[in-house]
């Protein structure tokens, strides 16, 4: 399913959720909105869903128009799946009734599905690997278990759009990673668009074709997670996303000289956005940044504080009046003097 | 989410959706707002001009407006004799509730005693029985027949017991039939109060007794004060207790003084009546405004979760403090229930007790004997069977609707709905009579003296009841079920068919239930609004009872007894039914 989004708003009241936004996703891609709470990314979501109507603009699907100022089309008639944050499974059926439901329920059910609905029902938990609870209720089931359910319940109907609303934010650490590549796996075998909310940007780099950073209802900036991570074009994203430190001094054309270096130090910068350009800024991540023994003509600065992470240390690093994070397998102590440089592979790309 | 989801909510359903709610629902939007303006006048109507009118009539004459009947009443000996007796009654019976329910929910919230499931049944029995049940069971009890006399005549051939027919018994009763009210309260209340307060105090020194009274008691006060205070409007209602112990010996209170000059039937009866109720109805309203004040404050102190470990060990003294326990609840129910049950299996209220007198003649005599018996029960059956599913569909719509759609107009509508529950019973009915008399003038519906008239008043007054279950129903069903259900494809008529029903009958069906119940065995409302042929149960009762015929009426209330044990066990069995397929997710 392609879906066009056209400057798309939504209030409510006098809070303003979502404003102006552009979108289109294409059939079969998966598209990751990442932002922080509060950003509008879950009322874009719903807004797909048809659980809310954009107060001015429009939403396309397949070239028809299901939601506007004036018109909704409600969730059961459009052909979607969703993932919800807290699973939404029914407490007083079993699995396999979940899965089954949306087969009957819903009245585009492709044919095929629906007369053979327990072959279609077996194939689904198959692919969640849980065929072997489908009698199980859900208060006997562990969180990772949940999920798959609430996923095969999703997809059971094969719709063509798939939603995920943060579905691993109920998840402990080592289940997430689990779980990210059985969702890939999902991706991959049922061909479905996927959107899904996150506000965990390891989830949105590692699963996306394409991420929309979202900011106070705004887009801040759509790309492949290479785009976002490596380029960003906000302050905003160079921060959420990548952690990057943004450095203040002047650009020289394409060059960068940080302030408090002299002019001793030039760091390349072509590919760097406009808006860092002419707010005099240099977005450098952690890992960019390399440590070394204090040399005269550099960028000198001092440890403010260390924390060790196991294969690397992360620490705070005071240079030219502005405070730095860089992440560096080299052990110093606290108060040490260190040089701060960006080393000739990192620039390749800037 | 929740407040915007139900605007998107209600426009799907406008935009296409099942076949059944659309007709009804929101055809048009000029169909919804005329839909709207119904209920909105529905409600005026039924809740909102009774109070109206009776407000209005209190202060008019055929000369106008009018604050004669106030004066007059003022000018009375006697009002002030029974307002006298009202405070005595009323703060006497709070406060022995409050100490029994007190002591009762720290031993149940705090302390490791065995058998707590059954033990809080017990406690809540002397709330579930109806007030004159459990006056008619003292008064057995207690009586020159009962079993307290013949215990005490083992000692001294001459010994009476202390009637219950004085303030002493009506205080003692009422105090037993509400301390439930304060144990629920306060236990929900206590077992709120983080465990850990306690350790901070503990390790900052305090002595279990210091901690008690400087940590504990002060916590729980607000839950305690809100407690106190319901059972001081409950004991502000009630009428069947000061009308079956205290008529007798000519104490009256206010609820049974406005019942009086209601049936008195004097001249202004009505606009006494009014004036009386008003007085009455604004201490109810003054003690809810407080008690909903107390426990808005209550809550910004609790932390929402309930600790159900017990926290101090009882160690030697558990045997004696559960013995005692169970004592004192069973000889409080339990005894004075099968004392009034023995009495209604005797031939005569004079003869002797032994194997050969018992008979079930009575029951034979209330069953079958007497027609007009049996029309009281069928009309209480019917009456309350139409109350439950009145209010089980209307409750449970406006629940939904008051939950997931939550606006000032619904909530204006719930606080007008609660109105009549809210007023004292007496106070309610004569306001239903004043306002079916001629709700608009020139009409006379033809309606007082017929059940169609009881059957308002219960919808009316019951009503909130099954609201408050539905609410709790629907909160704990979170909206994203019925969205998972949404994009799974169903319409509204399949999200409650196959969804919210299910999720929702457990506790709908206990409200329900609690509204049969009530309806079944309500007194004060009926005693006011029936007439020949239109009796029910609770007022057949008080009948015999007035005419002395104590076997009948003992047997009557057995027969009610046995009908609300069969009604509990089959809830239990519900439960336990739904509990099997399977709690939260």
């Amino acid at each position: 399913m392609s879906i066009q989004l056209h400057d798309v708003g939504k209030t409510f009241g006098s809070y303003t959720a979502l404003r102006n936004v552009d979108l289109n996703i294409a059939d079969g891609e998966f598209v990751a909105i990442l932002g922080p709470s509060g950003c509008g990314k879950t009322t874009l979501l719903r807004m797909l869903a048809g659980f809310e109507q954009p107060t001015s603009g429009e939403i396309r699907m397949d070239g028809e128009v299901v939601a506007g100022a004036s018109t909704l089309v409600p969730p059961e008639k459009r052909r979607i799946g969703m993932v919800f944050q807290h699973f939404a499974l029914w407490p007083h059926m079993n699995i396999y009734e979940h899965v089954r439901f949306p087969i009957r329920t819903h009245k585009k059910t492709p044919k095929a599905i629906r007369d053979n609905e327990a072959a279609r029902i077996g194939q689904v938990l198959e692919l969640v690997g849980l065929s072997h609870l489908a009698k199980r209720m859900p208060h006997e089931l562990s969180g990772g278990q949940k999920q798959r359910v609430a996923i095969a319940r999703a997809i059971a109907a094969e719709p063509s759009l798939l939603l995920m609303d943060e579905p691993l934010s109920s998840l402990d650490a080592l289940l997430r990673m689990n779980m990210r590549r059985e969702i890939q796996s999902v991706h991959r075998q049922t061909g479905s668009a996927i959107v899904y909310v996150t506000h965990d940007q390891g989830e949105a780099l590692s699963m996306a074709n394409r991420i929309v950073v979202m900011k106070e209802g705004r887009i801040e900036q759509i790309g492949t997670p290479q785009d976002i991570y490596l380029r960003p074009e906000t302050e905003f994203v160079a921060q959420f996303v990548s952690k990057a430190n943004l450095v203040r001094g002047h650009w020289d054309n394409d060059l960068f000289i940080p302030e408090g270096s002299g002019s001793s130090v030039q760091w390349r910068g072509a590919g760097v956005a406009g808006y860092f350009k002419s707010n005099g800024l240099y977005p450098v991540r952690p890992d960019q940044l390399e440590l070394g023994p204090a040399r005269e003509g550099g960028l000198v600065g001092q440890v403010a504080n260390v924390q060790f992470q196991g294969k690397e240390f992360n620490y705070d690093i005071v240079a030219a009046g502005q405070q730095w994070e860089v992440v560096s397998p080299v052990p110093y102590k606290l108060h040490d003097k260190v040089s701060v440089t960006i080393p000739e592979r990192e620039l390749q790309y800037a | 989410m929740a407040t915007s989801d139900t605007s998107v909510l209600e426009t799907g359903m406008k935009k296409g959706g099942g076949t059944f709610p659309r007709s009804l629902l929101s055809a048009s939007s000029l169909g919804r707002y005329g839909l709207l303006a119904l209920g909105a006048a529905a409600t005026f109507f039924f809740f909102v001009l009774p109070i109206a009118k009776l407000l209005l009539l209190s202060v008019q004459n055929e000369q106008g407006f009018t604050m004669s009947y106030y004066f007059e009443l003022f000018r009375q000996e006697r009002f002030w004799k029974v307002l006298r007796h009202t405070f005595v009654i009323v703060l006497g019976s709070t406060a022995l509730s409050m100490a029994l329910g007190i002591v009762a929910a720290w031993l149940m919230a705090y302390t490791d005693l065995k058998r707590k499931k059954l033990l809080n049944l017990l406690i809540v029995l002397a709330f579930v029985l109806p007030s004159y049940v459990l006056t008619l069971s003292w008064s057995s009890f207690m009586g020159t027949q009962g079993l307290m006399a013949s215990f005490l005549q083992l000692f001294d051939a001459g010994a009476k017991p202390w009637s219950m027919y004085s303030a002493g018994g009506i205080i003692f009763v009422m105090g037993i039939h509400h301390f439930p009210l304060v144990y629920l309260f306060t236990l929900n209340v206590l077992k709120k109060i983080p465990r850990d307060l306690e350790w901070a105090a503990k390790t900052g020194g305090a002595g279990k007794l210091k901690t008690i009274v400087r940590v504990t008691l002060p916590l729980s006060l607000p839950g305690i004060t809100a407690g106190g205070l319901l059972v001081f409007l409950a004991s502000l209602d009630n009428f069947g207790i000061p009308a079956f112990l205290g008529t007798p010996v000519n104490i009256s209170v206010l609820s049974t003084l406005i019942y009086e000059e209601i049936i008195g039937f004097g001249p202004s009866a009505f606009a006494r009546g009014a004036s009386l109720s008003v007085l009455l109805g604004v201490i109810a309203i003054a003690g809810t405004l407080l008690q909903w004040f107390t426990v808005r404050k209550s809550k910004a102190t609790e932390t929402g979760r309930t600790d159900d470990e017990p926290r101090y060990a009882l160690g030697r003294a558990r045997a004696w403090v559960g013995g005692a326990m169970w004592g004192v609840l069973i000889l409080i129910t339990i005894v004075p229930l099968l004392s009034m049950i023995t009495l209604s299996l005797r031939k005569s209220y004079g003869g002797k007790l032994n194997w050969s007198t018992l008979t079930l003649d009575n029951y034979r005599y209330v069953l079958f004997d007497n027609p007009a018996i049996w029309q009281a029960i069928k009309n209480s059956l019917v009456l309350s069977s139409i109350t439950l599913v009145v209010c089980l569909v209307i409750g449970t719509l406006f629940a939904f609707y008051r939950v997931r759609k939550p606006s000032k107009l619904n909530k204006l509508a719930e606080l007008a709905i609660s109105i009549p529950y809210t007023l004292p019973g007496i106070v309610f009915a004569l306001s239903m009579i004043l306002v079916w008399m001629e709700p608009v003038p020139g009409w006379n519906p033809g309606i007082y003296g017929t059940t169609t008239i009881l059957l308002i008043a219960y919808v009316c007054r019951f009503l909130i009841l099954q609201i408050r279950s539905g609410v709790t129903a629907f909160m704990q069903i979170d909206a994203s079920m019925e969205e998972a259900a949404r994009v799974s494809g169903a319409g509204p008529w399949t999200r409650w068919k196959a969804i919210l029903l299910p999720l929702l009958l457990p506790g709908i069906v206990g409200g329900g239930l609690l509204v049969f119940l009530t309806a079944l065995t309500e007194l004060t409302v009926s005693a006011l609004l029936y007439s020949s042929g239109t009796q029910t149960i609770g007022v057949t009762i008080f009948g015999f009872e007035q005419a002395g015929k104590t076997l009948y009426s003992t047997a009557l209330s057995s027969l009610i007894v046995l009908f609300i044990f069969v009604g509990a066990g089959l809830l239990q069995l519900l439960q336990k039914g739904s509990a099997r397929k399977g709690g939260n997710n």
